[in-house]
């Protein structure tokens, strides 16, 4: 492939950014990554063609260079494009740079023995630190602190030793990139020294001025952490910021004075920066503030009254993020309340953008408050926002669905309050008041879902507020039911809405399930709609029949039956009944009446699924009681997402009928055991951490070296009691090593089958060990370990070692090991050994300890193919030593 | 605090897809962050197409409205803040924040330094501020100049270098992005200049201020429900001073008997703000002693043309009140419209028209009326009746309209449709412009404007 012009590339980087997956895959990574590397050095290009490139680096280098290694040659790659360039202007220097940092930092090449970071970080440092004025410069000055900003983002504690260089910089160029640089290293720095805690190497030996120190020596990895910070924060903060258990980090008071001074000079400094710098320069002094004992969030204090002022939304988070992080220390409960004022004024403020605004009232329902009563992470009203504090942000009708639905939120908290408060019967008219506005609300909502072209989007709205309503609504029962009424109404205009209203059920819990569905039941029985609206019918039915009276729901369901229709229809039919099957009143004629119902359907449908479904409710009807007919019909929790309804309703009962795929319950031990003769026994324990019965375990040797295993019966196990022991008769073929392969069939005292795979068991060559036979009483002279010695060869083998037991370690060795199997002996220093491996082998060993340097062992075995496995024995044996 | 990626998607109603991507950008270095801080319940972000597609089903931008779908309507999946979930891949994409504005949709997904296993709330996001800055940075951008296809194109293209200036790396270093050219660009300040000052004014010094009021009302005409009125201003400056840092308070003022300003917001450039300022607020009952100014604004201005401050204020009264009378009689409805201007509003408008439109009712056939001054114009297919009342009103103050109008009820598909207006249930809605005046008073003149510079500036206002 020749090299291509720019419209090529142009052609390709669009593919790229349009499916970046499928095209590596198509085009390989590898050479596309390569193409890109020696197109930036080429002269054909121009300029603003190679900054697409880097674009296309910069955006997607985790797809070209999937692997560290890789990306680290690019790095490489790239500095030496960079080293290239002459030294005029050129647009290509800042990208350049960019794109280093961003697949250094990236595809995982960020780390202390790579060649690259530590290239790539001396360029970046050199070019922060530049002094040369000029346009040019001064970019590419900014874009190496942005550079250094992020590979410290993604490896926090990376610049903490090249502290006093930054604040050096900082001082003498002041500009926001070196301020936003000096800020995230000296908040890194400090977390990193309070996680080290208290034996941390050094303080802040870096913070006092000292220019021209350290750089660009050797890189102090000792604060860098591994990458980003584990996320162990408390829930509902933010990750990771330092809250050490150690408690806050202690400073000398020479370091934690010169802290409070790069603070206050930061803070000052801090108009200079852009609105969105500020919030994030104030957002990390807070935790800089945070993070060290004894340092006062007043110095804050300046800034925060400015920013107050501002229409930032970032600026106003910043504030309320200092407030939740300071509480008290920072603002007084005037302060608190003036706070909640402006943000009260900015969530109506007609001038911000409704986003903004929305943004805002959410602030409200999660304000950080100096003394909240209700639980954190919650929402809720704070205290001091009293009911006429937010007359201006009652919802309307005129007002975006959004607004309308984060006010009506609001309203209800407020309203929940209110009317949760049973001693306050000063406010009742405000409380009729506000509850009569929230139900002539609602009831402009249904009207509008009402209409017959009424788009979805109102119908959603319709039933979003009325979830919320519901909420606030549950101590009012008059409410509760006009708002049932309504809806039934709703329900009887326009049937079609079936599907929210199955889902309004299902949210809304049982304060408005219980009346809403006994209202929506009538309704439907009624007929309302005709005929095409048969079907919705027999979806609410469905969702609510089950809980109401029979009669009224069977009468509707005979007079379906007489209309006919399609396999879906059968189907929704038989919902219905099944709904019926696990209700509750089962009293009276009703099931005499349902039995026939389900022998007409099992009769009667066209499809024979549907008949075939009939029946099997008919004969489980007929057949069960109550209790294990809802049992058998009722949902099971664990496959949500199967499509089709048969499988779904069927697989409660299902599950008791087939095994189930489960963790295991209990633990497999080895207990040693020493066998005299054949065959090897294998000692495990069994415990089991819950209740089980009839347990099978079945035992696999991976491998045609053994004879099958009998699987081994128990018939109970209970968590606390002593652990089952089990002998396992093991039969090798061929006496090698290998695994077995453990699983268990056991029921659960829930009726349950269940069955779990266990971790797999290693069998050790040294497990197969067995001392020799015992002379048979015919023979009179058993053999000598100089006739089984000589006995090996020449069908076996032989070989010879060098063990590194020293001293008394070969007594040691052999009482631990070869006890059972030593046939003649002179301590400590000479030892004969004979081993038996079933089914017909024989290992024989002579140690003998050579002074002090270690022991000879000579080793004879009548079976070659186990002589590799004897010499990885005994290495293994040195090796543990 | 940064961006996992940004999108500017563009909404073609009546095209296969509905839509396309017309930019993107992702950020590989804040999406490895992503990974270790959501553990495992990180969701990778999707390619464009099918991102495209999950979001315009989720603001439901598609045609397929059809079915109930639980992810987009389900009643208790109530997004907040324009912040969205988008399903993608059999999991939950959050947080999404998306605005619309002009067919266009502009999109950013904020780092989550936590995990998401349940969503925690908004405010403990530190992204997501900066997300906001971010897309009103970027509205502001594609809002400015013509909105022409080409015009868009053009932006869309220039993108990419602005972001690798503004947000190299997913955090946002700038909410800026009207810029003349990058190698002057702001944020590569020369040493203490502040940041968001690309640069220094050479010339002819000048300060233009200009003070511009809306006013927001709705009457009912019914005891239950009161009625509601409501002002608000923008500030907006031009000033063009040499030096560094040049210092400018402004103070705005209000004559004897003007509306306290309110809620006020203040660019972030201002440097301070007196305490009775910010703690003046809507939500206090008003009473005589509320504070009435002079609203003294001391700031460092930037180059650029910039809304110093929005407020609000509750006039007395409203400065047009009205009346609206509706009859449905037969097949046709009987309408009467009142207006009357406020004797203390300035009687000399740019324009001044009132709108009344009929839902739900099909096209007008058939209109005979009566104005007592203006001329009405009739919009048939549009189901709308402007009436033009012109510059003034005439000296009684006050004007009628009566008529009786007839619809097709059958044409009754493209005519506009309203889940609100139903029935009886309308109004009129009044469109007006009044040149040099505002309603509370509000003034600043060449004495309100102090410069802490060299030279002496023109100051208009």
């Amino acid at each position: 492939m020749g090299p291509r012009s720019a419209d090529a590339w142009a052609r390709v980087l669009a593919a790229l950014r349009a499916s970046p997956a499928a095209f590596v895959a198509r085009a390989g990574a590898e050479a596309l990554a390569a193409e890109l590397l020696s197109e930036l050095r080429s002269e054909r290009l121009s300029e603003p063609t190679k900054v697409s490139l880097l674009a296309a680096i910069l955006e997607f280098p985790t797809q070209l260079w999937p692997d560290p290694t890789a990306a680290e040659a690019a790095v490489s790659a790239l500095l030496d494009t960079l080293a290239l360039l002459p030294p005029r202007p050129a647009a290509l220097r800042r990208p350049l740079l960019l794109a280093a940092t961003s697949v250094l930092a990236s595809c995982g090449a960020l780390a202390p023995a790579s060649a690259a970071t530590s290239r790539l970080l001396c360029v970046l440092l050199r070019a922060a630190a530049g002094r040369a004025a000029g346009p040019e410069q001064r970019a590419v000055r900014a874009t190496a602190c942005e550079c250094l900003r992020e590979l410290e983002s993604c490896h926090p504690g990376l610049l903490a030793g090249q502290l006093g260089l930054l604040r050096a910089l900082q001082d003498t160029l002041g500009t926001q990139a070196h301020c936003l640089l000096f800020v995230l290293t000296l908040r890194d720095a400090l977390g990193a020294l309070a996680r080290a805690g208290p034996g941390a190497p050094a303080g802040l030996h870096g913070l006092p001025d000292s220019p021209g120190a350290q750089w660009p020596g050797p890189w102090d990895w000792s604060l860098a952490g591994e990458d980003v910070r584990d996320p162990a924060a408390p829930v509902g903060r933010e990750g990771g910021r330092p809250e050490p258990s150690a408690g806050p980090l202690d400073l000398t008071p020479p370091e934690a004075r010169e802290l409070r001074a790069a603070v206050s000079q930061l803070l000052d400094a801090s108009y200079l920066l852009t609105p969105p710098a500020q919030a994030q320069m104030l957002q990390q002094l807070s935790q800089v503030l945070r993070t060290v004992r004894g340092q006062p969030p007043a110095l804050l204090k300046p800034q925060l009254v400015r920013l107050l002022g501002t229409a930032r939304v970032s600026l106003l988070h910043a504030v309320l993020a200092s407030k939740d992080a300071f509480g008290e220390a920072l603002f007084t409960a005037q302060d608190e309340a003036l706070l909640l004022r402006r943000l009260v004024g900015a969530a109506q403020h007609p001038a911000l953008p409704s986003p903004a605004r929305l943004f805002c009232l959410h602030c409200l329902l999660h304000f950080p408050e100096n003394w909240p009563l209700g639980p954190a992470g919650e929402e809720g009203t704070p205290v001091l926002l009293t009911p006429s504090l937010a007359t201006g942000l009652l919802p309307s009708l005129l007002q975006d669905p959004p607004d309308l639905l984060a006010r009506l939120h609001l309203l209800c908290l407020l309203c929940g309050e209110e009317l949760g408060a049973d001693g306050r019967r000063d406010c009742q008219g405000t409380e009729d008041q506000v509850l009569l506005y929230l139900q002539g609300l609602l009831a402009s909502l249904r009207q509008g879902a009402a209409q017959p072209g009424a788009p979805r989007s109102s119908v959603t709205l319709c039933f979003r507020a009325s979830y919320l309503a519901t909420r606030c609504l549950a101590s009012h029962p008059g409410a509760l039911a006009q708002l049932t009424k309504g809806l039934a109404e709703l329900y009887q205009a326009r049937p079609c809405l079936a599907p929210h209203f199955v889902d309004l059920l299902e949210q809304a819990g049982e304060v408005l399930a219980e009346p809403l569905g006994k209202a929506l039941q009538q309704v439907a029985v009624a007929g309302a709609g005709g005929a095409q609206a048969l079907q919705w019918h027999l979806q609410i039915l469905t969702k609510v029949a089950g809980g109401q009276p029979l009669g009224p729901t069977l009468g509707f369901l005979w007079a379906a039956l007489g209309q006919g229709g399609d396999w879906a229809w059968e189907q929704a039919l038989l919902g219905a009944c099944r709904a019926l099957l696990r209700g509750t009143d089962l009293s009276g004629a009703g099931p005499r009446n349902l039995a026939n119902l389900l022998q007409e359907l099992a009769r009667g449908l066209d499809d024979p699924d549907s008949r075939d479904r009939g029946r099997l409710y008919y004969s489980l009807f007929t057949h069960l009681s109550g209790s294990k007919l809802g049992s058998a019909l009722g949902p099971t929790r664990s496959t949500p997402m199967l499509g089709s309804s048969l499988v779904e309703e069927n697989e409660g009962f299902a599950s008791a009928l087939t095994v189930q795929e489960a963790q295991a319950p209990l633990q497999l031990r080895r207990v040693p055991q020493q066998a005299k003769e054949p065959p090897v026994i294998l000692g495990l324990t069994v415990e089991a951490s819950e209740i089980l019965y009839s347990l099978e375990l079945r035992f696999r040797v991976l491998g045609p070296h053994y004879e099958p295993l009998e699987a081994v019966q128990v018939p109970c196990l209970r968590p606390g009691a002593s652990p089952k022991l089990l002998l396992l008769p093991l039969e090798p073929r061929r006496p090698y090593p290998t695994l077995l392969d453990v699983s268990v069939l056991y029921a659960t005292p829930g009726g349950l089958t269940c069955y779990a795979q266990l971790p797999s068991l290693p069998i050790a060559f040294a497990d197969l060990f067995l001392p020799l036979p015992p002379p048979s009483p015919e023979v009179t002279h058993p053999p000598t370990f100089q006739e089984l010695w000589a006995s090996c060869l020449p069908g076996g083998a032989e070989s010879c070692m060098w063990g590194p037991w020293q001293g008394q370690a070969l007594e040691t060795l052999v009482t631990k090991h070869w006890e059972p199997f030593v046939m003649s002996a002179t301590p400590p220093t000479s030892y004969r050994v004979a081993i038996r491996l079933p089914p017909s082998s024989q290992l024989l060993l002579q140690l003998e300890a050579a002074g002090e340097d270690g022991v000879r062992v000579a080793l004879r075995t009548d079976d070659w193919a186990i002589l590799p496995l004897a010499g990885e024995y005994l290495r293994g044996l040195g090796a543990t030593l | 605090m940064a961006q996992r990626a940004i999108w500017l998607v563009s909404h073609e109603p009546g095209t296969p897809h509905g839509g396309t991507v017309r930019f993107s950008r992702r950020y590989p270095t804040v999406e490895k962050r992503a990974k270790t801080f959501n553990g495992s319940s990180y969701v990778p972000l999707p390619e464009d197409d099918p991102f495209c597609k999950a979001l315009l089903f989720e603001l439901r931008l598609l045609d397929d409205d059809k079915d109930f779908v639980e992810s987009r309507d389900g009643c208790s999946r109530i997004s907040k803040a324009s912040v969205y979930g988008l399903p993608i891949g059999g999991k939950e994409l959050w947080p999404v924040l998306a605005l619309q504005k002009n067919g266009l949709i502009y999109v950013s997904v904020p780092l989550v330094e936590q995990t998401l296993s349940a969503h925690p709330p908004l405010i403990s996001i530190s992204g997501i501020s900066q997300a906001f800055d971010l897309l009103f940075g970027l509205i502001d951008f594609f809002d400015s100049g013509p909105r022409t296809e080409a015009d868009l194109s053009t932006k869309v293209s220039q993108l990419p270098d602005l972001l690798l200036h503004i947000c190299p790396f997913g955090t946002l270093l700038d909410s800026n992005f009207l810029l003349d050219n990058f190698s002057n660009l702001s944020i590569y300040q020369a040493p203490k200049q502040p940041a968001w000052k690309a640069g220094t004014y050479k010339g002819k010094p000048q300060v233009a201020v200009s003070i511009t009021e809306k006013v927001k009302s709705m009457q009912y005409d019914k005891r239950e429900v009161a009625d509601m009125w409501q002002v608000y201003g923008t500030i907006t400056c031009k000033c063009d001073l040499e030096g560094v840092m040049p210092n400018v308070t402004i103070s705005l003022n209000l004559p004897t008997n003007g509306s306290p300003l309110q809620d006020i917001l203040v660019h972030p450039c201002v440097t301070s703000l007196d305490s009775a300022v910010l703690t003046s607020s809507s939500v206090d009952i008003m009473d005589d002693s509320a504070f009435s100014g002079p609203y003294k604004f001391p700031f460092t201005p930037p180059l650029e043309s910039f809304h110093l401050c929005y407020y609000t204020s509750q006039v007395p009264v409203p400065p047009i009140l009205g009346f609206y009378q509706l009859k449905e009689e037969d097949s046709q409805l009987k309408i009467t419209v009142h207006l009357k201007l406020h004797e203390s509003v300035k009687n000399c408008f740019e324009y001044c028209e009132a709108h009344i439109p009929f839902y739900n009712r099909g096209p007008i056939t058939h209109l005979e009326y009566k104005v007592s001054f203006g001329q009405v114009e009739v919009l048939r297919e549009k189901s709308l009746l402007i009436w033009i009342i012109g510059q003034k009103f005439p000296k009684s103050l006050e004007i009628n309209l009566s008529g009786t109008v007839n619809f097709n009820t059958m044409g009754h598909q493209k005519q506009p449709v309203d889940t609100i207006c139903i029935g009886g249930t309308t109004y009129v809605k009044l469109y007006f412009r009044i040149p040099d005046y505002t309603l509370t008073g509000c003034y600043a003149d060449q004495h309100s404007v102090q410069v802490f510079a060299s030279g002496k500036p023109k100051i208009t206002t």
